[in-house]
Formats: C-alpha cells, structure tokens, sequence
C-alpha cells in the first residue's frame, strides 16, 4: 500500500497539470512583470534597462498614493457601511422563514450574478445629468435635479456607493450563514433570562459571529485593493485621477500612456501590497484570538 | 422555537420597523434593475421624464431585436457558454487531481507545492494583465479561446484545490485503502470512490467558478481583437458604441446580457447561496 502511495510517476502524473497551469498562468507573468519594472519599454519597439528607477518615480507618484487612498477609502466605506448593514440584515432575516426568507435572501444577491459591465453602465445612467434616476428622485424631493455625480468632488463617492451596493448581497450572505450556525437554545436562555433582541444580538449574535466578521473584513480589505473593472468603465479613474484605483492605474499607464515598464513597476508594488495586507491582517487577528482565550 | 425570543412588549413596533427595514433594503437592491427593465421597453424620446419609471405609449420590444440581432447576442452567449463551462470542467478535474496528490500521495513535497498554489488566491487577478499579453502575444495565443481559458482555470484553482482538498482531508481512509488491497489502481479509486463523495465541495467549486468567470471582463477585453471569441460582457460595450445615442436600445442589451445569468440564478437560486456562503467562508 505504502509503494502505490509513493509512485513517483503516478504522483507526477496528478500534480503536473497543475503546477503547470499555475506557473504559466500565474508565476511566470510575476517574474516578467519584475524583469519589465526595471525597463523603459514602451510596449513597441526597443528598451533600456534602468534599475530601479520605475520605482522611485512611484514613490513619488502622486496618483499611486490618490489610488492607494482611495483603496482604503472603499475599504472603510465596505467596513462601516456595507458590513454592520449586512449583519443587521442578516439578523432579521434569521427571524423570518420560509417564503419570505428565501425571496430577500435571493433579492438581495441578485446584483451579484449580475456583470460588473452591467452594473457600471447601469450606474453611469443612474448617474446621468440629463435623466438619471437619482436627479429624479432628487426633484422629487424637491431639488433642483441638476448634480453631475460623476463630476469632480462628487465622483469618488459615486464610484464607492455602486460598489458598496453591488457587494452588499455577497457580505450579507456569508453573515447569514454564520448567524444560521449559532444554536438557537443560546436565544432560549437568554429569553428566558429576560433579554431583549437587542441585547441578544449585542451579547450573542455579535460575539459568535467574530471568526465571520475577521474573514469578511479581510475580503473587504482585499476587494477593495483588486478594484479595477467597476471603474474602469464607470469613470476610468477620472475626472483627472481623482477616482483612480492601482489596477486600473497601471493598465492606463501600460496601454494608454505606453509605458509598459511603469505599468509593469505598479503590477509588483500591487502584488506585494496585496500579500502584505492579507498577512498582516492574518496576524492581527490570530493574535486578538489568543489573547481573549 | 425562536418565538420565546420575539417579546410581546415591543412587539408590534418592532415587527413594523424590521419589515420596513426589510423592503426598503430590497427595493434599494432591485429598483435599479426594474429601472432598467421599465427603460428597455421605452423608446429615447421617452426617457427625459421628471417621473421615477416610464409608462410607455406602445412597449418598444423591437429594442430587443435590435440588441438581439445587431448586438451578436447569440455568438456572444455561445462564446460564454462553451468558455465557462470548460473552465469549470477543467478546474474540477485539476483540483481533485491535485487534492488527491497533495493530501494522500507520499511525497517531500506535498504541502509545499499546495501552499505555494494557495497563495494564488492573493494575487491580484489585474496584475497578471501586462506580462500575460505579452506572453500570450508572442505565443500567439491572443484572440484564441486559450487566452480566456488559461487564466481563467488558473485563478480559479487556488479556490477549487483549496475547497476540495479540505473536504477531502475529511474522508475516512478505509474504503479506498481496501480498494488498494483488492489491487484497484489509484486512477480508477480518482474517479469511481472520491469524487463521488465530493459532491458537496464541488457543486460549491463549480458555482464559485461559474459566477466568477461568467462576468469576467478585463481579460476578455484585454487579449482578445476580435468576435471570435467574445463573451456576454463584450456585447454591451460594443453596443453602447454602435448605438451611443439611442438609450433605449442600449438598455435592452444590457438586460437582454443579464438574462441567461439570472435565469439560471432563479433556477438554481437556492444552491448558488448555498455554495458561494460555504466557499466564502472557508476561502
């Protein structure tokens, strides 16, 4: 038994197609992207090496850090709005059964099975000066009507509430799935002991759902870094820069300013800033698990 | 048995508010998709209203012919369909290929190459749109159905071989190990023991792969120049050019491209939730 357990060939055979689809597909381009860093290619045509200097001159990039902000600005916006929303939601939807339940859980994913193309022209027409629906609403309320969403000032908010309201479903849904794992005998007790639904929620449902809550902030973190294609087809980072995110920055650089080796320099700043997010995050919360136990 | 917990003092009160919080959290999800289903049966001219929704004087499903026709629908759901579905077949059998060889094959360095491929699920998927354009440019694989299909198994299968190779890991050893003595080879234990008792884990890998792939756009337009093999999301970008001052039309493609997704959404509904909240949580 232990022979066909370790039968090299047959090992090879099962792991190979794999490794393979990983390393053309995911670890080669890595190690490509770090070779153009160094280089001034334009994307046609011949280039120099130049060290390191692609990366100094990001250092210095004053749209790198607006993308970098605006990271986090998302981030923030998924973890103060979207997310006690989404626990709330999913607190009250843990009460209902039956019809009822399935009807909101599945209207509130819908957006989700949606294509990101979808959503943002869908926006972009939501958004429009000239008969977009949240003019309409907005004379309906009495105003005048006539806010250009996407407009300087206005557009980095824009982008954040489509994206906040296409994710919601996504968040929701993996709460509900917590909260739907607590024992229900714990809501017993603690009616019985006379506590209100607020203080079950509070004293309960919150404590329990911590393990939930550490991995969805960190999905949110990470979302919020990958950002690219809601924006790039909403506003494309503009007006200006001003709603640029790091993906959509280096593909502008790469294919619209053509320079591929800039664009190149960004992709690995962005894939260590993604790593180093997700295990300082990892760090963080395995710590506060210890220290409470 | 939740009942206790409802408490009869701010019962009513409390009732109202969670079903108004309830309806209003739905209508902000779906009013702007009726919006659109209302606006793609108008016709342009009826669109400047001061009103929320349109009643139109005559419903306009000619828009939808025209996106129909005018727009490829078809080729472009036939590209969608076949690309999808492939990569779901191939990320399937990928992953529990390497599950297999990575949690009960005896090898130095089994845990090593599983860690190393999970860290895939780190990595930015827009990252790799450079150098991958210029590698699928020199081997020219642009415009191929490969440029789709390659990356889209690869930065599917951190998640499949994590999700089945954990589910794995919880299957007893004993059936397949008396399989072995009855001199059943390791292929055939692959396909007629395991994967069988996968089915839960891969249902959740293929939705999870289906719902990411079917609305994946960046790459599609990235290392693609043609229709060959464009897919549902190219559709509406390419109208909204074709047709950039009838609105009317414009909303009729993009509903008409959400379509099959939802339908099968509605169809499936209960699993999709289901599998994107277990693959969530242990992703």
């Amino acid at each position: 038994m232990e022979k066909t357990y370790s039968n090299k060939a047959i090992i090879l055979s099962l792991a190979l197609p794999g490794i393979i689809t990983f390393i053309f597909a995911i670890l080669a381009p890595i190690f490509l992207s770090g070779y153009y860093s160094t280089t001034n290619f334009s994307g046609l045509g011949d280039f120099d090496f130049i060290g390191l200097k692609n990366f100094q001159e990001l250092m210095g990039d004053k749209t790198f850090w607006i993308a970098l902000r605006n990271s986090l600005l998302l981030a923030a916006g998924f973890i103060i709005i979207q997310h006690p929303l989404a626990i709330m939601m999913a607190a009250l939807l843990d009460r209902l059964s039956g019809r009822a339940e399935g009807f909101f859980r599945s209207v509130y994913f819908l957006p989700n099975v949606i294509s990101v193309v979808i959503i943002a022209y869908l926006w972009k027409f939501i958004y429009n000066p000239n008969f977009g629906l949240l003019n309409n609403i907005d004379k309906i309320f009495g105003g005048k009507g006539d806010t250009n969403w996407l407009g300087s000032g206005n557009a980095i908010w824009s982008v954040l509430i489509v994206l906040i309201w296409h994710g919601f479903g996504w968040g929701m849904l993996i709460y509900y799935t917590g909260i739907k794992n607590i024992d229900p005998v714990l809501y017993e007790a603690a009616a019985i002991d006379g506590a209100s639904n607020r203080a079950a929620f509070l004293r309960i449902t919150l404590p329990l759902m911590k393990p939930v809550i550490q991995v969805n902030v960190t999905l949110a973190i990470i979302t919020a870094l990958k950002q690219m294609e809601t924006v790039y087809l909403l506003t494309n980072g503009g007006p200006g820069n001003e709603t640029q995110f790091m993906a959509n920055y280096l593909y502008k650089q790469a294919f619209s300013s053509f320079r591929y080796g800039y664009g190149n320099a960004i992709s690995v700043v962005f894939i260590i800033i993604c790593i180093l997010a997700t295990q300082v995050l990892s760090v963080i919360f395995r710590e506060r698990k210890e220290g409470k136990v | 048995m939740i009942d206790i917990v409802k408490q009869k003092r701010n019962f009513p009160i409390g009732k109202l508010l969670m079903w108004i919080m309830l309806i209003a959290v739905a209508v902000i999800q779906i009013f702007p998709l009726i919006w659109l289903l209302d606006f793609s049966v108008a016709s342009s001219n009826e669109m400047f209203t001061n009103g929320l929704l349109i009643i139109p004087k005559i419903f306009h499903f000619d828009n939808y012919v025209k996106a129909f026709v005018d727009g490829n629908f078809l080729l472009y759901l036939k590209n969608s369909l076949l690309i999808n579905i492939l990569a779901v077949i191939l990320v399937l059998i990928i992953s529990i290929m390497m599950s297999f060889a990575c949690t009960r094959m005896k090898w130095k360095l089994s845990s090593t190459v599983r860690n190393i491929i999970l860290l895939g699920m780190m990595i930015p998927i827009h990252a790799t749109l450079l150098p991958n354009y210029v590698i699928y440019d020199n081997l020219k694989l642009t415009d191929t159905i490969w440029a789709l299909l390659i990356p889209y198994v690869a930065f599917s299968l951190p998640q499949g071989l994590f999700l089945i190779s954990s589910f794995m890991q919880s299957i007893p050893r004993e059936i397949e190990e008396a399989a072995i003595m009855d001199g059943c080879g390791i292929y055939r234990i692959i396909i007629l023991i395991i994967t069988p008792m996968l089915k839960t884990s891969l249902v959740t890998v293929s939705i999870m792969t289906f719902l990411n792939n079917w609305n994946e756009f960046m790459m599609a337009s990235t290392y693609l120049n043609s229709d060959k093999w464009r897919t549902l999301p190219f559709a509406v970008l390419k109208f909204t050019g074709l047709y950039s001052s009838n609105y009317a039309v414009q909303f009729a493609v993009m509903a008409l491209t959400a379509a099959p997704m939802v339908l099968i959404y509605i169809i499936l509904s209960k699993h999709i939730t289901k599998g994107v909240a277990m693959g969530a949580v242990k992703g």
